[in-house]
């Protein structure tokens, strides 16, 4: 059954099927609840190319991931799917390997395809001439997390310069003092931002940074393991505290603690980020920092949407930027004294 | 006679329907404006929908207990929701709840577009977060209350909670950022029970108290708020009958809501309220409910205030027909004894507390100089 036919049978014009369809809003509600019925009755579905060439959209979105292994992407892209598709749009997720230039070819490609707005992930950074040329063919996009990007683009974001501040400060509450840092790259900018945080707070406590005890590592459970095993045999004295930038940074080291011989909290305490489902799993309980991947990926959406309807109503775009809130977990890990920190 | 301004919302009835699970979604609440109340505050609204923990509501005879009572229909299914809801006309006002002001303000800006005539932000909810409800820091709510106050051009009240060392601070806050009112106040954390065959609390995490358990909680709170701050209130706590409806107004407040009596008689005890109330003005020759509103904060004074009279217990004289000793076993002065029929005071020993004046069930004791 096609358009015709449906408003045929609810004695309607074409028009206000179309309107039913599109703007639901500006349809009245008994109207709109009998067309409905028919088009469900009908399972009517509408022609989304046909569609594409009538108002110019092709009910597609793109989303440019930093890459596919990282299991915290994917909660990020579940949220993003969850609007999108309630929004009867489909969404076309791109995997950049960690490579800019695939980052830049894969927008060129969404943009060849005619997708109606990108949601950026972690962007590995585009430079001015390249926003300014998106920005000119009037497509909405959205970054979600921290980037170089320097566009007036809609924004997702986490403070996570607080998030790990918060844990710094709870750490030299526990009375570590001695407190080296594994930190990952992925994504740079904002393990930037979460050293930052670390800094802050032990300068403003006056303790001082040893740089020999921060080192740089890959972004999973190898990385922390070999990190970890690293910092033990250059130090003349063991660390009281190691902060990690990742969740899974943090289980390679408590790994290699425990295969050195040593106890965790006892002799080395430990914490993550992220707040993985494996956090409460390990022995002991990882203290972490909740991120809200989902909501990031939700709002990520919603502001997309936002964007693309406002254009579609020619009406004046206002740049939001959304920010979210990331949580401490404070478990066994970190070597708080008494329950309560555990529970709230 | 029962006609209310509030905030500039134009209400049948100062008798609102609070958020909760009864309005859960627009059939909901347009039964709620259907029962008669004044205007319906949806259940709360979050960023994402969250799974209920089960069991999550559990009562006795005095009130309820509740853990994480939040809307599962997302914002984009609220456009519709608002839809149903007002399609009979009625005052519909969204609760919108979240951690930053970022995100509260994108759903009140939503929640506008949808329809909503007011926005009511809820950061007291005690049964969520940690000990702490973001209601205590008035920082916090101060942020959040003008973030949506600069994002919406409806009206926006603050939720407050009694889980903070002082509610005038927070609602002080709330009028700073801009937000036209405040309710007060919100459940109170709390454990409803443990049963001790099993040594089991009755739910499994601490939950938010409500009901007949917070009313002189919520009253106190309402009239501190009414006394400090030059902002409309809007009451609630354990309202099930008109006569607590009378209490929080004459306390202060301009409206009220209803809420753990609807979940518990269902929504009918709207209608029954809203009619005491008109029968109550009419007896009383009250033209506008507003009259009345702060009456009894004229005789409520602060502790500094008090003037200690001289006062002790008097016996009206009548022969005692209850038979029963509550005054004497309730006498700490030992003051008041039984001679036959007759309740003598010994005004030498009265101090004048006032106790034996409240447990009389004939109410033959009173006060005097």
């Amino acid at each position: 059954m096609n358009i015709k036919q449906i408003a045929e049978k609810a004695g309607v014009s074409v028009a206000t099927v179309s309107r039913v369809l599109n703007h639901p809003e500006s349809v009245a509600v008994k109207t709109r609840e009998k067309i409905q019925k028919i088009i469900d009755e009908e399972e009517y579905t509408p022609n989304w190319f046909a569609q594409g060439l009538n108002f110019n959209k092709t009910k597609t979105i793109g989303l440019v991931i930093p890459h596919t292994l990282n299991s915290t992407y994917m909660e990020i892209a579940n949220g993003v799917e969850e609007v999108a598709r309630q929004k009867g749009y489909i969404t076309f997720m791109c995997n950049m390997e960690g490579n800019p230039e695939l980052e830049k070819e894969y927008i060129d490609q969404l943009v060849n395809r005619k997708v109606d707005g990108i949601i950026l992930l972690y962007s590995l950074g585009l430079d001015d001439e390249y926003t300014e040329w998106i920005d000119e063919l009037d497509m909405p996009v959205v970054t979600i997390g921290e980037s170089k990007i320097k566009a007036d683009w809609d924004s997702v974001k986490v403070d996570n310069r607080a998030a790990m501040a918060e844990i710094t400060s709870y750490m030299l509450e526990c009375g570590h003092r001695r407190i080296g840092v594994l930190r990952g790259t992925d994504p740079e900018a904002e393990t930037m931002y979460m050293l930052q945080g670390f800094r802050n707070v032990m300068k403003a406590s006056g303790i001082r940074v040893e740089e020999k005890m921060i080192f740089d590592v890959g972004d999973n459970i190898e990385g922390g393991y070999i990190g970890m095993k690293k910092m033990i045999g250059v130090l003349p004295k063991l660390p009281d505290a190691v902060i990690t930038t990742g969740d899974e940074i943090a289980y390679g080291a408590m790994d290699a603690i425990k295969e050195m011989g040593y106890r965790i909290p006892e002799d080395i305490a430990i914490t993550g980020f992220g707040n993985d489902r494996m956090s409460t799993l390990v022995e002991p309980k990882l203290t972490t920092v909740e991120l809200p991947y989902r909501k990031m990926g939700i709002y990520g959406a919603r502001v997309l949407f936002d964007h693309i309807e406002e254009k579609e109503q020619k009406k004046k775009h206002v740049t939001r930027s959304i920010k979210l809130q990331a949580k401490s977990r404070i478990r066994k890990s970190c070597g708080h004294e008494g329950r309560i920190g555990e529970m709230f | 006679m029962l006609k209310t301004d509030f905030l500039g919302m134009k209400l049948d009835n100062p008798v609102m329907i609070a958020a909760g699970p009864w309005n859960r979604d627009g059939k909901g609440i347009k039964e709620s404006i259907e029962a008669g109340a004044g205007a319906v505050v949806t259940e709360s609204i979050v960023s994402d929908t969250l799974l209920d923990v089960r069991p999550r509501i559990s009562c006795d005879d005095k009130g309820a207990q509740n853990i994480r009572l939040y809307s599962d229909i997302q914002i984009e299914g609220w456009e519709r929701e608002m839809d149903i809801a007002k399609s009979a006309g009625g005052v519909v006002i969204a609760s919108v709840s979240g951690h930053t002001a970022s995100e509260v303000a994108y759903l009140a800006s939503k929640l506008e577009k949808f329809g909503a005539d007011a926005i009511e932000l809820s950061v007291s909810n005690p049964a969520v977060e940690s000990l702490e409800v973001v209601a205590s820091h008035a920082d916090v709510v101060y942020e959040m209350t003008k973030e949506i106050v600069t994002a919406v051009k409806i009206p926006v009240i603050a939720k407050l909670s009694q889980n903070t060392t002082n509610i005038s601070k927070v609602a002080k806050a709330v009028k700073d950022a801009g937000g036209s009112g405040v309710t007060a106040i919100n459940t109170v954390r709390g454990i409803l029970g443990v049963d001790i065959e099993n040594a089991a609390p009755m739910l499994s995490t601490y939950g938010g108290i409500s009901g007949e358990y917070i009313r002189p909680l919520g009253l106190a709170s309402v009239a501190t708020i009414a006394q400090t701050v030059d902002i409309p209130i809007c009451g609630v706590g354990g309202i099930s009958e008109y006569k607590h409806a009378l209490e929080y107004i004459m306390l202060g407040a301009s409206a009220v809501q209803v809420g753990t009596a609807v979940m518990l008689e269902g929504r009918e005890v709207i209608r029954k309220i809203v009619q005491d109330l008109e029968i109550w003005a009419q007896n009383h020759h009250i033209s506008t409910l507003s009259e009345l509103r702060g009456k009894a904060l004229e005789n409520l004074k602060s502790f500094e205030e008090m003037k200690f009279e001289p006062a002790v217990s008097h016996s009206s004289g009548v022969p005692c027909g209850e038979n029963c000793s509550k005054c004497i076993s309730a006498c700490m002065y030992q003051a008041i004894s039984r001679k036959g029929g007759q309740i003598s005071v010994d005004r030498t020993r009265c101090t004048g507390c006032g106790l034996c004046t409240f447990i009389c069930p004939a109410n033959m004791l009173k006060l005097d100089l």
